[in-house]
């Protein structure tokens, strides 16, 4: 490049030039620095007061503290739920770089984690929101514990800590009534109410499933509390400030008017067998058992029930998971006939009015048979309920219609839902004339023969198992319409007895009269229930009724007897009691699903067992039982205590009553 | 020894006088400066020397030496390798087009065996040496206004489109204002200058939104607005903020920064080490180091001021202002004024490559204020 020339003089205005230039943009630069010591000045000395705020929200944070869950107790106190402490190993992803696979394969050296579990977890932690820790391993001993809090420095996002579990010491005996807990799912977060509250996300939080768990769910949750601690822009806990801490409120105590004995003894005597057992105290209406059977471990569904575990549950033919006490609905079978005597003697029927039964009936263009083929002779109502004669109700139903019966019923409890504070019951049925217009619409017409079945507990007629137990506490009580009491206190607030209720349309006549039949039942010794109702304790005696709800229609076969019949096919077999006789306080309801002919051989000795615990636990007639008796004066109850002894005789696989293999073509078969 | 002494022919080319024509002054503000950075690192490694303060000192001492070393280089030897530095430059970033490495989703980096490093920061250099050569050589009323200003235009266009294109909006900016700074100290005309600065305002809001790749503009966006995006492109400037703000007046105490020690502050030790030393130190602490940068601009001034030669007077002046470029640009984004470029605070920040490039400047504003007498031609009786 040719360089132009260059004199003095221009030189010169060069520096003056430059000078210039330069003092111009040396103060440009001074008002630079100026404005940044302005900015300085602003950010630090006006809006520092702000900024520190600012900080100090950076700086710390409040970790959520679950609270305890609320504890579940018997009537006395037992502990039906509680909770102990579970060490866990949490994973939280820090950001969208945290090598997840490489973290759980170091962490199955120190514990076992699967492959599958492992891309479970992989999956589970990608969806859960960055910092939200997920729990990868739950109940790790201390020595994995304390192995893994060692190394916590070298493995990112890892975190051990000391949580609660929910646990049921009584395993499966309370799972219907009591449910379970369960983890959280997507759909239970809801953006308002009870469920939009952040601890919902906390690893170790649990919500309540089913029973008492799920309907009283936000009264034991309780109100979370919060740990103050130090943390660095990952997340990760630096210090703590233990007096920044918020101490959470547990979760409110439950108090249930069930009985841990009663209903371990329950479930006991159902063994193997499918059905429920209901207890109620006759005074209170307080629920004694609920007990169903056959039952599942809830403790395997806190932490999450697996598959195959949930299938086999699932597909199992007597149904663990099903409730069999509010959600099973069954034909009352001869379990019914009190009622429909009550029926009757409201029905101004005189009850020394006389049937003769033959072993059969021949009406409407058939013969409707008694389960006894030989047949009962001449019967009063009395003889009838004592006998269980389906002739003498057949006609007697016949003679009232449906609609007496659909009353007394109702007034007894049947077809109704009772507020006992857990969901799930069903309704039944209970058959009437406008209950079958409205319902059956193939057939809307009420049929003579309909009352027939009714009468004898079949037909248009379905009760669940506390129904049952209602209606045998509301006679056994003798006045007031009692209702069920499951749930005693909430939080040490008591709830209302279920004996604030009007008293019974029936007079005490009519209800001592019924009373006077199932006390013959079980203590008369032609009572179809007197071998397997004695109590064994002193002068206190039970009363009962027997009931076999058919399954199967009988038409074409050989025998009723269900010996030798699939489990499937076999009739349920009913029981409902009360006792003491002579001052009633606890009334009891069996089926035992498919346990054979007769009441007596599956239900009664159940009943009694079950009845056996209830009375040897109350302080008064335990007192009452440990008097010396008088001694017997007539010989008969010593042939009685011959006669009933305390065999086990409640085993499965009921030996049938001495019914005649008669064949039998009635389509509606008659009940015991 | 006296001033007539120094008159004596050879004089002043003796290296004990050379020595103490040394700004030793302003090189004691330097070492302050560093010193205060090494401090920082020291506290936000947890009172530990390692990874940061020892190599940050190791590293100024070494460019504190080549300072000296370079101040004591004849100014004309500067003149004479001020065209093929600015040569070299041109072609290694043409090179690092075609063969660099791609880091952090930029081309920036040229491989050389173990050693790597960016042609960008040569460029700073050469930019400042070429143009300074350049206007030595035209006359005041050229340098104002002529068709030979299109040379010093493109002079300054091919570097910073290049780098751009890297992309790296940061150096290319301060390759462009540098050269911006040069050509106006050297005599541009008003004129062109307020026409120029127009031009700017109305052609930014274009540029921004059509040449800028995607997360320079959200950077740009983002400080528009910066609480609008708290967790993503807006945390580095909240985040600096609340540093800078939580310090107070006389800050959080040494090794108590809550911000800068939690992690809550990014680029901690480099880009945002300001805001680190804003926290601990409060508005003291940073008014002192402002007061310091604004003693080396002075300071480096005024030796731009002494020089007799043109080409000292540019040279060492636009070395000046590429410092200040960066001190003002990283102060402005540290605080919230400016986007978020990636230029550090020099000698503050942790880095050895702006530390080395801010160092080579200095000795040659050194170099200038040392032969500040020199006669610097091109024609005959020049050294090359």
């Amino acid at each position: 490049m040719a360089e132009p020339s260059i004199f003095f003089s221009e030189v010169n205005e060069r520096q003056g030039v430059f000078h210039r230039r330069m003092f111009l943009l040396g103060g440009i630069a001074g008002l630079g620095l100026g404005a940044l010591g302005a900015r300085l000045a602003h950010l630090q000395i006006i809006e520092t007061q702000r900024y520190e705020k600012l900080s100090a929200s950076n700086q710390f944070n409040f970790r959520l503290v679950p609270p305890p869950r609320g504890l579940i107790v018997d009537r006395n106190g037992a502990i039906l739920a509680s909770n102990r402490p579970n060490f866990r190993l949490l994973v939280t992803r820090e950001d969208n770089s945290t090598d997840v696979e490489g973290t759980l394969k170091t962490l199955s050296t120190f514990v076992p984690l699967d492959e599958a579990r492992q891309l479970r977890l992989i999956k589970d932690i990608r969806q859960t929101p960055k910092r939200v820790p997920v729990s990868v391993f739950e109940d790790m001993s201390w020595d994995e514990f304390s192995a893994i809090n060692i190394r916590a420095p070298e493995l990112p996002g890892v975190t051990a800590d000391m949580g609660e579990v929910r646990v049921y010491p009584h395993g499966g005996a309370f799972a219907h009534v009591i449910g379970y807990v369960a983890k959280v799912n997507k759909e239970d977060l809801t953006p308002t109410g009870p469920n939009s509250d952040p601890i919902l996300l906390n690893p170790g939080f649990r919500i309540g499933r089913q029973g008492v768990e799920k309907a009283f769910d936000l009264d034991l949750r309780g109100k979370a509390g919060a740990r103050k601690v130090e943390v660095d822009a990952n997340g990760r806990e630096v210090r703590q400030d233990e007096a920044g801490d918020i101490p959470s409120t547990p979760g409110k105590r439950i108090e249930l008017t069930l009985d841990v004995d009663i209903q371990n003894r329950a479930l006991e005597v159902m063994g193997d067998e499918s059905g429920a057992i209901v207890m109620m105290d006759c005074r209170n209406g307080d629920l004694l058992c609920m007990a169903s059977s056959p039952s599942f471990d809830a403790n395997r569904f806190v932490k999450g029930l697996s598959g195959p575990e949930y299938r086999a549950l699932a597909q199992y033919e007597r149904k663990p998971l099903l409730d069999k006490v509010m959600t099973g609905t069954y034909p009352p079978g001869s379990t019914f006939k009190p009622t429909v005597a009550l029926a009757a003697l409201t029905a101004g029927i005189d009850p020394e009015v006389r049937v003769h039964c033959s072993g059969g009936w021949y009406w409407g263009g058939r013969t409707w048979r008694c389960w006894k083929p030989g047949g009962h002779g001449s019967q009063n109502m009395h003889d009838a309920i004592k006998n269980s004669c389906d002739v003498y109700f057949y006609q007697t139903a016949l003679r009232m219609g449906p609609d007496p019966i659909a009353k007394t019923a109702h007034a007894m409890g049947f077809g109704q839902i009772f507020d006992i504070g857990i969901p799930g019951q069903k309704k039944g049925v209970v058959g009437s004339r406008e209950w079958k217009r409205k319902a059956v619409k193939r057939e809307p017409v009420w049929q003579p023969g309909d009352s027939v079945s009714y009468g004898i507990g079949q037909g248009y007629v379905a009760v669940n198992a506390l129904q049952l137990a209602v209606m045998t506490a509301r006679l056994a009580n003798g006045k007031k319409a009692l209702n069920p009491r499951l749930i005693k206190s909430v939080g040490g607030v008591e709830r209302p007895h279920g004996d604030a209720v009007p008293d019974l349309p029936f007079t005490k006549e009519q209800l001592d009269y019924v009373r006077g039949g199932m006390v013959a039942v079980a203590n008369d010794t032609g009572g179809t229930a007197y071998r397997q109702s004695q109590l064994g304790l002193g002068d206190i005696q039970m009363a009962g009724k027997t009931g076999t709800a058919q399954v199967r229609s009988y038409a074409g076969l050989a025998s009723r007897s269900s010996a030798g019949v699939t489990w499937r096919l076999k009739d349920h077999n009913l029981f409902v009691a009360f006792a003491p006789v002579d001052d009633p306080r606890y009334a009891v309801a069996v089926i035992v699903e498919h346990g054979g002919l007769g009441g007596a051989t599956a239900g009664a000795p159940r009943a009694r067992e079950v009845m056996r615990v209830a009375l040897m636990k109350d302080p008064e007639l335990r007192s009452r039982i440990e008097t010396p008796m008088p001694m017997p004066e007539a010989p008969e109850p010593l042939e009685a205590e011959g006669v009933a002894p305390e065999a086990p005789t409640i085993t499965a696989a009921p030996a049938a009553p001495s019914t005649a293999p008669a064949a039998s073509t009635t389509p509606t078969g008659g009940a015991i | 020894m006296t001033v007539s002494a120094l008159t004596r022919p050879g004089e002043r080319d003796r290296l004990v006088v050379k020595m103490s024509e040394v700004d030793w002054l302003f090189a004691l503000a330097l070492c302050l400066i560093a010193g205060a950075g090494a401090l920082m690192m020291f506290s936000i490694a947890g009172s530990s020397w390692e990874p940061w303060a020892a190599k940050h000192l190791t590293r100024f001492a070494l460019c504190f030496v080549l300072m000296i070393g370079l101040a004591m280089i004849d100014l004309r030897v500067w003149f004479a390798i001020s065209y093929p530095l600015y040569g070299i430059g041109l072609l290694l970033l043409v090179a690092v087009e075609v063969a660099g490495d791609v880091r952090m989703g930029a081309q920036r980096w040229l491989a050389f065996g173990p050693f790597s490093f960016q042609p960008s920061e040569i460029m700073k250099l050469g930019i400042v040496l070429a143009l300074a050569r350049f206007y030595h050589g035209i006359s005041a009323d050229n340098a104002r206004l002529s068709w030979w200003l299109l040379v010093p235009a493109a002079m300054i266009a091919a570097p910073t489109v290049l780098v751009m294109h890297q992309p790296d909006l940061g150096t290319a900016m301060l390759i462009a204002m540098t050269g911006v700074a040069i050509v106006v100290l050297a005599g541009l005309s008003w004129r062109i200058i307020l026409a120029g600065v127009a031009a700017f305002v109305v052609a930014v809001p274009p540029l921004v939104m059509f040449v800028l790749h995607d997360y320079q503009r959200k950077r740009v966006l983002t400080f528009l607005d910066p609480e609008s995006d708290p967790s993503g492109s807006g945390y580095h400037i909240l985040q600096s903020k609340i540093a800078l703000g939580s310090g107070g007046f006389f800050g959080k105490g040494y090794g108590l920064g809550s911000q800068s020690q939690l992690n809550f502050l990014p680029e901690k030790q480099t880009d945002f080490i300001f805001a680190t030393l804003a926290e601990e130190f409060g508005f003291l602490g940073c008014f002192s180091i402002l007061f310091l940068y604004g003693a080396v601009i002075f300071m480096a001034l005024r030796t731009s001021a002494l020089a007799h030669s043109h080409f000292g007077r540019l040279s060492a002046a636009g070395t000046t202002a590429t410092f200040a470029l960066y001190v003002l640009i990283n102060g402005a984004m540290v605080m919230g004024l400016a986007p978020v470029v990636g230029v550090p605070m020099p000698l503050l920040s942790y880095g050895g490559t702006v530390m080395l490039t801010v160092m080579i400047g200095f000795g040659l504003v050194q170099a200038v204020r040392v032969h500040r007498y020199s006669e610097v031609t091109s024609g005959k009786g020049a050294l090359m």
